[in-house]
């Protein structure tokens, strides 16, 4: 980024000093423009260009825009997040409780008013689910649902800074508690009693599930199958922004013995600040004897699945020099023809006193205006991807990696990179021609 | 160089309807010179207004060509994914995982019965272990336990080495010469199971040598440290990232590992298999083989599943459903909308220099429909030959030169450009080159004959 | 006068609207020419007489009232019509000779043909007829650009007779050029003239081209104000 920002400041620099030239060396600008007006097909069907450059950039960037914000707000840098040796995402953790029970009573791990340690023991696993037929868009038949077995999800909330939207945690009872009694109402069928587990669900998954009833979010109180048994919907997460949004919280034991994952993969610590964080993460790594763990900032964690937006980014990156050259060369062509066009004027200004200088400044900055116009357009055409949802994956690229419900976000520095890349593709296409014109001569091109 | 140009010359003559397709293409093109009334006039002109202003038409042409490259390389993307993903009626592979958890692990005893599509009795379907079998067992190791980046990680498929052939995908890219070679390669893991095949380019990134012996640390199967000795590569493709493992050396090292340690059981004794693949000759088949499976007693627990590949990777996919349709829906399209608007610029110009030329045409006797070929044929041309260009540019560049274009989406590391992207190229020229002139001709056919008389005096 | 006719016009009206503004352009004009004859227009600007011209030649519609040439009424055609009947029936010289710089001399003539149905020998049969009748011959090959402007003229001729048709029309055909180059052109019309019996109608300011028709007619304001014989016919 910090490459990207110096190009736009020495962009935003001559882009000031050409129109401060414009303003002060008496240029004949609004000739330029009056020639713009005349030839509007033309000049629209460049800026048009323009527009749709810019526009799909804008949607691009904002999608991995959206993808970085959401594991900035996913992770907190008080927390520490403890993996397995040798794991490289939770999926492949293996943290049994008897070795690493202990490590939530680390000196740096923050206690809540009970003096109990903050500290969030996880498991996560990945289950498959058929869609019915009826919620299926596509050929999609079946959908991975990511579920994170919680031993006490008011705990968890608090060390992930997640809260309830609606509804309540899921009760941690002992044996037998967590599971109600629910009854089912289903198509063609006599109402029946069955029991099923409390979870509580993400905001994203609870709409992406809602179409399997009918709905279009599931909501407390509302029951769905996952694997072959039932589920109760105690509550629903304010997850929107976090990777928590596309996971489903249940009771850890259920998920234990559900899906016969009888270790942790994951415990996240909480401590004072960032600081306390890797000196608490360091001093696992280090001296924590039982069992061999990795420990990180949970920032810093984040961070590493951060390894699927940068390939997005380079491949943007590629995509965009690409077209911009399509660009570049499409304005040329305006240019060029402009200027042919126009010679005989050209000789005339040049007759009645102008220097070769203005006339270049003043062809120069056709351009810019022509794609400083195209490319604003194309922000306020990709702006309109602001705030949807799109579903990606995000990986360290090294296997694994999560499903995530991820929303477009398309900010200031974005529209102001794409107006200063349009108008480095007008720079680039219209000096050329500029020059040409500066070079013609008054005389012959009179003739 | 010319590698796959050769194999695309031998897939058009392979392939009866690419060859009738292309032969027939020709066959009308002359047809259209010999019996329309100044063709070659038309072409001609066209290709002289073209060459009129050089600069114009090359700065056309070549922003066209940048354009079809990006569109090339998305489709190619796409059109993957979409063979990858749709059903196939004949002679397909179906995978059998555990039913309901990601990753899938079963017990490495589920395997021989699996293998045979859960045959059990009379009248039921055999799968033919020799060939239409395969088992995954996935062992991931270090090469270094000191520094475990991501250069030192090799990521093994535990199989039987002759399978290899066999049962995996994508091995009708390479030569006979090529796969002559790879049976040989694992041949010898038969004998000696220590041997492992690893890719070109995972070989490059632990910088190891074929022939040299490298002592793996395994992640996933802790304690279960292997020996090996890299017998050969892959042929370069998609398997340049990969490694094979011989099974019998993983589950000989996990027995041995619970006969040292008495007592206890290594956590991933029951969980080292982790996919059965299957190869079916029908759908009615896969069907029968699938109810055979899933009712089955012995799959119990933990319970399998049994579905065909394509419906295994599109499940996969899903995560990218939004990402793939922004790639078809906006990405595409837009690239597409401004190679047209940069062919209409272009051709709107020329025709505004040639207004005059247009109406002496129509003096003499053009009709506008006429004059409205003439200004289509040109973008088109332009269009199509950029096209073309481009997609032979693209065809060599990305698949001879580079090794294909990587971009990892899901367990696919590498595209390579389809045969198909050869008509791509052209069809896009035309399709954008017809699309961008369409105004700027439009425009041509309605200029006034009264015009060439209009005077400067 | 020539005792056959070719172009009857009868009643001529045009007039053009702007805004609530009606423009007459020619009025309640008729005239007619006979084969093989060699007519100038004069006029001042803005006299109708260009207007007259293009009407004649079918490039634009009369208002109203009656143009006849030859067999066909061409008053009533449709553009389609008009351009197939342009092609066969007329040729045309322009001031600024309009030749398609991209193309040959020989391919400029070719033009018109390649809108008619007949064989490529034929074609080309026909076009070395007409640039040798101009006596461009050698320069077939040679583009506009490398042409002077009495060669491209000459180009401008040859293509407007290889169709055989039975009107020429030019509008100021010598307007661009030098005088000597302009009296070899004028020449070369009174050839046409004479050996192929060709009609020619000529729109020119200039009263020395003018003084080689056999006949000069005068307008102002849509209408035609006088009618000169040329004294080379009286002789």
């Amino acid at each position: 980024m910090g490459l990207l920002e110096k190009m736009s400041i020495v962009l935003g620099v001559i882009f000031a000093i050409t129109f401060l030239l414009a303003f002060v060396g008496k240029i004949p600008l609004n000739y330029n423009i009056r020639n713009l007006v005349v030839r509007w097909p033309i000049t629209l069907m460049t800026a048009m260009a323009f527009t749709l450059v810019v526009g799909v950039l804008i949607v691009m960037l904002a999608f991995v825009n959206g993808m970085y914000k959401l594991t900035e707000s996913s992770g907190h840098s008080e927390n520490v997040f403890v993996l397995s040796d040798g794991a490289t995402d939770e999926i492949f953790s293996n943290l049994g409780y008897r070795d690493i029970g202990e490590i939530e009573f680390n000196p740096g791990v923050l206690r809540d008013s009970s003096n109990k340690p903050l500290a969030s023991w996880e498991t996560y696993v990945i289950v498959n689910q058929p869609i019915p037929l009826h919620a299926r868009k596509g050929d999609r038949r079946r959908r991975f649902l990511q579920v994170r077995g919680i031993l006490d999800p008011a705990r968890s909330g608090i060390v992930h800074h997640i809260g309830l939207k609606s509804g309540v945690w899921f009760s941690t009872g002992d044996e037998g508690g967590g599971v109600r009694e629910v009854t089912l109402n289903e198509q063609g069928k006599e109402p029946r009693k069955v029991p099923a587990t409390e979870v509580v669900l993400g905001a994203g998954i609870a709409r992406e599930l809602g179409p399997d009833y009918y709905k279009t979010a599931l909501d407390a109180g509302d029951v769905f199958t996952m694997g072959d048994k039932y589920w109760y919907v105690a509550g629903v997460m304010d997850s929107a922004g976090s990777t928590f949004d596309s996971e489903i919280w249940a009771k850890w034991k259920t998920v234990a013995e559900r899906f016969g994952k009888e270790s942790y993969t994951t415990v996240v610590l909480k401590t004072r600040d960032k600081e306390a964080a890797s000196a608490t993460a360091v001093d696992l790594v280090k001296n924590y004897k039982k069992s061999a763990l990795q420990a990180y900032i949970e920032t810093d964690y984040y961070e590493r699945l951060n390894s699927t937006n940068k390939q997005f980014l380079v491949a943007i990156i590629f995509v965009a020099i690409i077209v911009a050259v399509g660009g570049v060369f499409g304005i040329m062509n305006t240019m060029f023809a402009a200027i042919s066009q126009r010679s005989k004027d050209i000789g005339v200004l040049r007759i009645i006193g102008f220097a070769p200088w203005q006339i270049l400044f003043s062809f120069f900055l056709e351009a810019i205006i022509l794609s400083f116009l195209g490319g604003a357009l194309g922000c306020l055409v990709g702006s309109f991807a602001d705030g949807f949802t799109a579903s990606s994956i995000m990986s360290s690229g090294a296997g694994g990696g999560k499903s995530i419900l991820l929303k477009l976000t398309v900010d200031l520095k974005m529209i102001l990179g794409g107006i200063l890349f349009s108008v480095a593709m007008g720079m680039v296409g219209g000096l050329v021609p500029a020059l040409g014109a500066m070079r013609l001569k008054p005389l012959e091109s009179l003739r | 160089m010319a590698g796959s140009f050769e194999k695309l010359l031998l897939d058009i003559l392979d392939d009866p309807i690419k060859l009738l397709g292309a032969v027939a293409g020709a066959v009308c093109l002359l047809a259209l010179m010999v019996f329309s009334r100044g063709i070659f006039f038309y072409l001609r002109l066209m290709f002289l207004n073209l060459r009129r202003n050089l600069v114009r038409t090359g700065l056309t042409s070549v922003a066209s060509m940048l354009l079809v490259f990006v569109v090339t390389l998305v489709w190619t993307i796409l059109w993957f994914l979409n063979i990858v993903t749709s059903e196939k009626s004949k002679d397909f592979k179906a995978i059998v995982s555990e039913k309901w958890q990601i990753p899938s692990q079963m017990p490495f005893a589920y395997q021989a019965n699996l293998s045979e599509g859960a045959y059990s009795k009379e009248g039921d379907y055999k799968i033919d272990t020799t060939k239409d079998s395969m088992t995954w067992q996935f062992y991931g190791a270090t090469i270094d336990p000191e520094k475990r980046t991501r250069e030192n990680i090799i990521f093994f498929f535990g199989m039987e080495p002759l399978k290899v052939t066999k049962m995996l995908d994508g091995m009708e890219e390479y030569s006979k010469e090529q796969l002559m070679e790879l049976e040989k390669l694992c041949a010898e893991m038969v004998k000696d199971k220590r041997k492992i095949i690893v890719g070109k380019e995972r070989l490059e990134a632990i910088n190891k040598r074929v022939g040299e012996r490298i002592k793996l640390t395994s992640l996933n199967y802790k304690g279960i440290d292997l020996e090996v000795e890299i017998v050969g590569s892959f042929p370069e493709g998609r398997y340049n990232q990969s490694a094979v493992l011989n099974r019998d050396y993983l589950n000989d090292a996990i027995d041995a590992y619970n006969r040292q340690n008495p007592g206890t059981k290594h956590p991933m004794t029951n969980k080292s298999l982790n996919l059965v693949w299957i190869r079916v000759p029908d759908s009615a088949t896969f069907q029968k083989v699938e109810k055979q499976i899933t009712e089955s007693p012995s799959f119990t627990s933990p319970a399998v599943k049994c579905e065909t590949a394509s419906s295994g990777i599109a499940t996969f996919l899903d995560a990218y459903r939004d990402l793939l349709w922004g790639l078809r829906w906006i990405l595409a399209p837009f690239i597409l909308a401004t190679m047209a608007l940069i062919i209409a610029v272009a051709i709107s110009i020329s025709v505004r220099e040639r207004r005059r030329e247009i109406a002496v045409m129509k003096v003499l006797g053009f009709m506008p429909y006429q004059v409205l070929i003439l200004v289509l044929g040109e973008a088109i041309m332009v269009g199509a030959l950029s096209g073309l260009g481009s997609s032979l540019a693209t065809y060599w560049m990305i698949n001879d030169y580079f090794g294909g274009l990587k971009f990892p989406i899901a367990f696919f590391p590498i595209f390579t450009i389809p045969s198909d992207a050869l008509w791509w190229g052209p069809a896009i020229g035309v399709g954008t080159g017809l699309a961008g002139s369409l105004l700027p001709s439009l425009g041509a056919c309605r200029v006034k004959v009264s015009e060439v008389f209009a005077r400067i005096s | 006068m020539a005792s056959e006719i070719l172009v009857k016009v009868d009643g001529l009206t045009k007039f053009f609207t702007r805004g609530s503004e009606k423009i007459e352009v020619l009025d309640n004009l008729s005239l007619n020419v006979g084969v093989g004859e060699f007519l100038a227009l004069m006029g001042p600007s803005g006299s109708g007489k260009t207007t007259l011209l293009n009407i004649i030649a079918g490039l634009d519609t009369p208002s109203s009232g009656l143009v006849k040439v030859g067999e066909n009424i061409i008053s009533t055609m449709s553009e389609s019509q008009l351009a197939a009947w342009r092609t066969r029936h007329v040729g045309f010289v322009f001031q600024f000779y309009h030749l398609l710089p991209v193309l040959t001399a020989y391919e400029n003539v070719e033009l018109p043909l390649l809108l008619l149905p007949i064989s490529a020998a034929e074609r080309k049969k026909q076009v070395m007829t007409a640039l040798d009748l101009v006596g461009l011959t050698s320069r077939n090959s040679h583009r506009p650009g490398q042409l002077s402007g009495g060669q491209q003229q000459r180009v401008g001729i040859a293509r407007a007779i290889v169709t055989d048709p039975d009107l020429i029309v030019a509008d100021e055909p010598t307007g661009d050029l030098d005088s000597k180059s302009a009296e070899e052109i004028l020449d070369l019309m009174t050839l046409l003239k004479n050996s192929l019996r060709k009609t020619i109608i000529m729109v020119t300011h200039d009263p020395k081209a003018a003084s080689r028709a056999e006949r000069i007619l005068h307008l102002e304001k849509g209408k035609l104000v006088s009618e000169t014989i040329s004294p080379l016919v009286k002789t």
